[in-house]
C-alpha cells in the first residue's frame, strides 16, 4: 500500500507529462470558454448562484484593474506656478471658502435639528386589523368577540402577571415577548445585546405604548450599564434611549440604534 | 477491534460548499409553490417544513462529519499519540468542538423561530422569518470556515497515514539519521521506501510487511532521532519517539560505526543511553551496520568501551549486517523475530487466558500404562521400495501403458481389478438394459434368496394343487342380460355426453330446435333408426331444394352441346378455365388499388419509392401515419367546460 506523500514521491521519481505545461496552459486558456458555456446553459437556483459568484468575482477585478491603472498613472502635484496670476484670474479660489462657509451654516442647522430628531423619523401606520386578532369567546348562543389577541412583539415588564381571563382584554402571546435588544452604538458602531427596561413610546398610538408593543420606530430604554457610559457629571449612566430599527415581527429579533 | 486505518473518511466541504449542499438540498426537497391567497395555517406549514427540514440537514452533515473523525480517547494510545504530533490534538478537539457547536446553535435557532413562525400572520411575515432563521444558520456556518478547512487537512493526511496495527508482531527500526534504517527496510519487505544519501530522508513513519515461520510481521521504519531533550525534539523526531514509547516490539537500534552518517559513535552511543527509558519492557538489540566499511572489532579502544556499555546488563545484544553487501540481513531479521515469538508466547502463558485453556485440556492415556504400538500391516512393512533401475521392480500401470502402445492408444483396463466371487466373472459382459429396463434398477443385494425363496413357494402350491383349472359355468340367459346392460350403457353415455355438449354452450343463445339446421341425411338417418321408411320424404326435400344456380347451369349446358372451336379442348382445360373467370370476376368488383391510376411498370416502382420515401420520416420519428386510426372524442373536455372569464370561446 502507498503510504505518507506517495504522491510527491511519484512525482519526484517519474516527474510530470512531457505536455503538462501545455496542457495546463490550454486548459486555464480555455476556461472562460468552458465557464460561458455552463453559465448559459444554467438556470433555475444553481444561475442564481452563479450569476452571485461572478458578480462579486467581476467586482474583485475591476477593483484589481483600478488598482493598477493608478499605480501606472505619475501622479504628480499641481506645482504653484513660479509666474504671478494675473488679478482676474486670482477670484478662481474664492467659491472654495464660499463653499466651506456654506456648508457650516448647514451643518449648525442640521445640529440645530438634531435635537429634535431621531434616526427614524417616520414611521408606516399600522391598522388595528393589522395589529389585533380577535378572539371569539362565549359558547354556542352568546358569541362574543371582545378580546385581542397581539400579534406583534411585545416587552412586558418582569413583574407582570396576567389578569384573570374573564378581565384580559389584550393577550400579549409568551412566544412574542421580548426582553432583549441589539443596540449599536452610533457613533462607536459597535452593537450590543442589551436588557430592555421599559417602552417609552409607540409612535402608533398610546395604547400599544402602554401595551408595550415593539414596532419599528418604537423609543424603548435598554440597559446601557455594560457599555459603561460616564456621564458629564461622572455617573455611571444605567438606562438609555434607543429606536427600534427594524420589524421585529419579520425579523425575529428587536435591533435598535442608541439616541446619543 | 480498534480501527488502525482511517482511509474512508468521507470528504469535508469548505463553509461555502457546506452552505451551498445545504440550501440547495432545501429548495429540491420541499415544496416551492405557495400562494398568499392559501389558508394560514398551510402558509405556516409550508415556512415551517422549509426551516426544519434546513435544520435537520445541517445536523445531519454537521453529525456525518463528527462521526466520521476518530475519537482521541477511543484509539490505541499509540495512534492517539502520534496524531498529537501530526495535527496537535487540542486544535483536533476544538475543530470538532466548534461543529458541534454550531450544530447545538443551529438547533436553538430553529427552535426559536419554529415559534415565531407559529405566530405569523401572513405569508410575508412567514417567509420574512423564514429567511432570517436561514440567514442565521448560514451565519453560523460561515463561522466554521477554519475549522472545516483544517478537517479537510487532516482527513487528507490521516488517510494516507500507514495503517500501523500496534498489537501485531512488531519491529521498530530507529537510530540516528542516515546510518540505514530505510535501507534495512527495504532489504527485509517489499516497502517502497525512498532511500537518499542525506539526513532526514525518511520525514514519518513507514511499514513494510514479511513473513517469518509463516506468520506475518510487520517492521517500522522511524526517522531519524537527533540527541536532545524531548522538548526541543521537531514533528518528525516526535512521530519516531511516539512509535517507541508505545509499540509493543523488538527494538533494532541502528549504528553506523564509519560515521558515514556524520555522527560520531560516541554521540551514537549517547543517543542510546538518553532514549534508554523508552526502551522499558521490550527486547532491543543494537544493530552495527555497513560492517563492509569498519567492523566493530577495528575500532579503537575508547569506542569498544563505548559500545560495550550498551551492552551492560545482558539484556542487549548486538548484532551486525551491511545493507550494501547483503551480508548478515536475514540473520538480524531471524534473530529478532525468534526472540520476539519466544516473549510474545512467554507473555501469552502468563495471563489467565492460558491457563484457562490449559486447564482444560486433557490428554487420554491407556489405563495401566500399556503401551499402544503403531500397527503397520505386513504386506506393507515388506513391501520393496520401488526403484527405477531396479530390473525386477513392480509393474505400475504406466509401465503397462507404454508396453500396449503408450498414451492415446492404451485403454485402461478397469475390470481387473474387480473385488468378486469368483475372478473368471471379472471380464463378464453385463448389460445395462435388459428387455428395455435398466439393470442397476432391479439390482438387489439379496435378490438370490429373494428368488430362491420365490421359487420355493411357487413348487409348494403346485404341489398343493393350487392352479388347477375350474370349470366356468354361463349360461344363455346371463349373456343376453350382459348384452342388454351394455347396449343401456353405452346409451346412456351417449345422452349423457350429449345434454354436457349442450352445456358447453356457454354464453351463445340457444337456438331452438325447430330453426336448428339439420342435414337431410341426418333426417333420413334418424327416420331409418327407428323403422320408418324415408324415401318418399327424401324425395320431396329434393325436389324442393334450390339447385344449382342458372349460370352454372347454363354453362354446363353449353359446354355439353359444346362449340365447334372448343371441340378440342379436353375437360381438364375447361375446369381450369372455369376457375379463372370466376377469380376475374371477384377482382372485377373490387379494383386493386395498387395499380389504380398507374400507367406502367416503370410509374409505379417510382411510385412505390416515393411512397416509402414519404413513409420513412414518420417511421423514424415514430409519428402517426395514415395507417393509423383514431377517433378523436366527440366532445374534447377540455374545449367544453369551465368558465369563460378573459378570451372569447374561439381561443380555447
Amino acid at each position: 500500500m502507498p503510504q505518507n506523500e506517495y504522491i510527491e514521491r511519484w512525482e519526484k521519481l517519474h516527474g510530470k507529462r512531457l505536455d503538462h505545461e501545455e496542457r495546463t496552459r490550454k486548459r486555464r486558456a480555455r476556461e472562460a470558454h468552458n465557464s460561458s458555456k455552463s453559465a448559459q446553459k444554467l438556470h433555475g437556483l444553481r444561475a442564481k448562484l452563479h450569476a452571485q459568484a461572478r458578480y462579486k468575482q467581476k467586482i474583485q477585478m475591476k477593483k484589481q484593474i483600478k488598482s493598477h491603472e493608478e499605480k501606472s498613472v505619475k501622479t504628480s502635484d499641481p506645482k504653484p506656478s513660479s509666474e504671478p496670476l494675473p488679478p482676474y484670474l486670482l477670484d478662481r479660489n474664492e467659491p472654495k471658502s464660499a463653499k466651506a462657509l456654506s456648508s457650516a451654516i448647514k451643518q449648525k442647522r442640521a445640529e440645530k435639528a438634531a435635537k429634535f430628531s431621531v434616526p427614524l423619523p417616520k414611521v408606516r401606520g399600522i391598522s388595528e386589523e393589522e395589529m389585533f386578532k380577535v378572539i371569539k369567546t362565549g359558547k354556542k348562543t352568546a358569541k362574543k368577540s371582545w378580546k385581542r389577541m397581539i400579534t406583534k412583539p411585545t416587552f412586558v415588564g418582569p413583574d407582570f402577571t396576567r389578569r384573570p381571563v374573564k378581565y384580559e382584554r389584550f393577550i400579549r402571546p409568551m412566544g412574542l415577548r421580548y426582553k432583549k435588544a441589539n443596540v449599536t452604538h452610533p457613533e462607536l458602531g459597535v452593537t450590543v445585546q442589551l436588557p430592555i427596561l421599559s417602552v417609552k413610546k409607540n409612535p402608533q398610538s398610546p395604547m400599544y405604548t402602554q401595551l408595550g408593543v415593539l414596532t419599528k420606530g418604537t423609543i424603548i430604554e435598554v440597559n446601557v450599564s455594560e457599555l459603561g457610559m460616564v456621564t458629564t457629571g461622572g455617573k455611571v449612566v444605567w438606562g438609555r434611549w434607543a429606536q427600534i430599527t427594524n420589524n421585529c415581527e419579520n425579523d425575529g429579533c428587536v435591533n435598535a440604534v442608541l439616541l446619543v | 477491534m480498534v480501527q488502525t486505518t482511517w482511509k474512508a473518511i468521507a470528504p469535508v466541504p469548505t463553509s461555502q460548499e457546506f452552505l451551498d449542499i445545504v440550501l440547495s438540498r432545501t429548495t429540491r426537497k420541499t415544496p416551492t409553490v405557495i400562494r398568499s391567497g392559501f389558508k394560514i395555517s398551510r402558509i405556516r406549514a409550508f415556512y415551517l417544513r422549509k426551516v426544519k427540514f434546513t435544520q435537520d440537514t445541517f445536523t445531519e452533515k454537521l453529525q456525518a462529519i463528527l462521526d466520521g473523525f476518530p475519537k482521541l480517547q477511543d484509539i490505541h494510545p499509540f495512534h492517539k499519540d502520534l496524531m498529537n504530533t501530526l495535527y496537535d490534538a487540542d486544535h483536533f478537539r476544538i475543530a470538532l468542538g466548534q461543529l458541534s457547536t454550531a450544530k447545538h446553535l443551529i438547533e436553538q435557532v430553529c427552535r426559536d423561530y419554529v415559534r415565531l413562525i407559529k405566530y405569523a400572520q401572513s405569508l410575508f411575515q412567514c417567509k420574512q422569518l423564514k429567511r432570517a432563521a436561514l440567514g442565521r444558520m448560514a451565519t453560523i456556518t460561515r463561522r466554521l470556515k477554519d475549522p472545516l478547512l483544517y478537517l479537510e487537512q487532516v482527513r487528507q493526511h490521516l488517510g494516507r497515514l500507514p495503517g500501523i496495527d500496534p498489537n501485531t508482531r512488531t519491529l521498530l527500526i530507529c537510530g540516528y539519521p542516515n546510518v540505514g534504517k530505510s535501507s534495512f527496510l527495504r532489504s527485509i519487505t517489499r516497502a517502497d521506501v525512498d532511500v537518499q544519501p542525506y539526513a532526514f530522508t525518511t520525514k514519518s513513519l513507514f511499514v513494510g510487511h514479511f513473513d517469518y515461520k509463516y506468520l506475518r510481521f510487520q517492521a517500522i521504519d522511524t526517522p531519524g532521532i537527533l540527541d536532545h531533550p524531548l522538548e526541543e525534539m521537531n514533528t518528525i523526531e516526535m512521530q519516531s519517539i511516539t512509535a517507541i514509547a508505545h509499540l509493543k516490539s523488538v527494538i533494532l537500534y541502528f549504528m553506523d560505526l564509519s560515521e558515514q552518517c556524520g555522527y560520531s559513535v560516541a554521540a551514537q552511543v549517547q543517543l542510546f543511553h538518553s532514549i534508554k527509558p523508552l526502551f522499558a519492557n521490550k527486547i532491543v538489540f543494537v544493530v552495527v551496520n555497513k560492517i563492509d566499511v569498519v567492523k566493530p572489532e577495528d575500532l579503537d579502544e575508547e569506542s569498544q568501551k563505548l559500545i560495550q556499555t550498551m551492552l551492560k546488563g545482558g539484556e542487549v545484544e548486538m548484532l551486525q549486517l551491511s545493507c550494501h553487501t547483503e551480508q548478515g540481513i536475514s540473520d538480524v531479521k531471524n534473530k529478532a523475530c525468534e526472540r520476539l515469538l519466544a516473549a510474545r508466547v512467554e507473555q501469552k502463558l502468563k495471563t489467565n487466558r492460558a491457563v484457562d485453556i490449559l486447564n482444560r485440556i486433557h490428554v487420554a492415556r491407556p489405563i495401566g500404562g500399556v503401551t499402544r504400538e503403531v500397527f503397520i500391516p505386513d504386506a506393507v512393512k515388506n513391501r520393496v521400495k520401488y526403484d527405477l533401475n531396479d530390473p525386477e521392480r513392480r509393474k505400475l500401470e504406466k509401465d503397462i501403458e507404454a508396453e500396449e502402445g503408450g498414451a492415446g492408444v492404451y485403454n485402461i483396463n478397469l475390470k481387473k481389478n474387480y473385488m468378486l466371487e469368483n475372478d473368471d466373472w471379472k471380464f463378464d459382459k453385463v448389460p445395462e438394459i435388459l428387455d428395455g429396463k435398466n439393470v442397476y434398477d432391479f439390482i438387489d443385494p439379496d435378490i438370490e434368496a429373494k428368488l430362491a425363496a420365490l421359487e420355493a413357494e411357487e413348487e409348494r402350491l403346485e404341489a398343493e394343487g393350487f392352479y388347477d383349472e375350474e370349470e366356468s359355468i354361463e349360461d344363455d340367459e346371463e349373456a343376453d342380460i350382459r348384452v342388454k346392460a351394455d347396449f343401456i350403457r353405452e346409451q346412456k353415455q351417449l345422452i349423457r355426453n350429449a345434454a354436457r355438449s349442450k352445456k358447453a354452450l356457454k354464453n351463445r343463445a340457444i337456438i331452438p330446435r325447430q330453426k336448428q339446421p339439420k342435414n337431410l341425411s341426418e333426417m333420413r338417418n334418424s327416420l331409418e333408426k327407428i323403422g320408418l321408411d324415408a324415401s318418399t320424404v327424401v324425395e320431396r326435400a329434393r325436389s324442393k331444394s334450390r339447385g344449382r344456380s342458372a349460370a352454372g347451369r347454363s354453362r354446363a349446358a353449353s359446354t355439353m352441346e359444346g362449340d365447334v372451336e372448343m371441340r378440342d379442348i379436353s375437360m381438364h382445360d375447361i375446369s381450369q378455365m372455369t376457375l379463372k373467370e370466376r377469380a376475374k370476376s371477384r377482382a372485377r368488383s373490387q379494383s386493386n388499388r395498387r395499380e389504380d391510376g398507374v400507367t406502367d411498370e416503370g410509374a409505379r416502382t417510382k411510385a412505390e419509392r416515393i411512397a416509402k420515401l414519404n413513409q420513412k420520416k414518420m417511421n423514424r420519428m415514430a409519428r402517426q401515419g395514415e395507417a393509423d386510426r383514431h377517433t378523436t372524442a366527440s366532445l374534447p373536455k377540455h374545449l367544453f367546460s369551465g368558465k369563460r372569464t378573459i378570451g372569447k370561446t374561439n381561443r380555447r
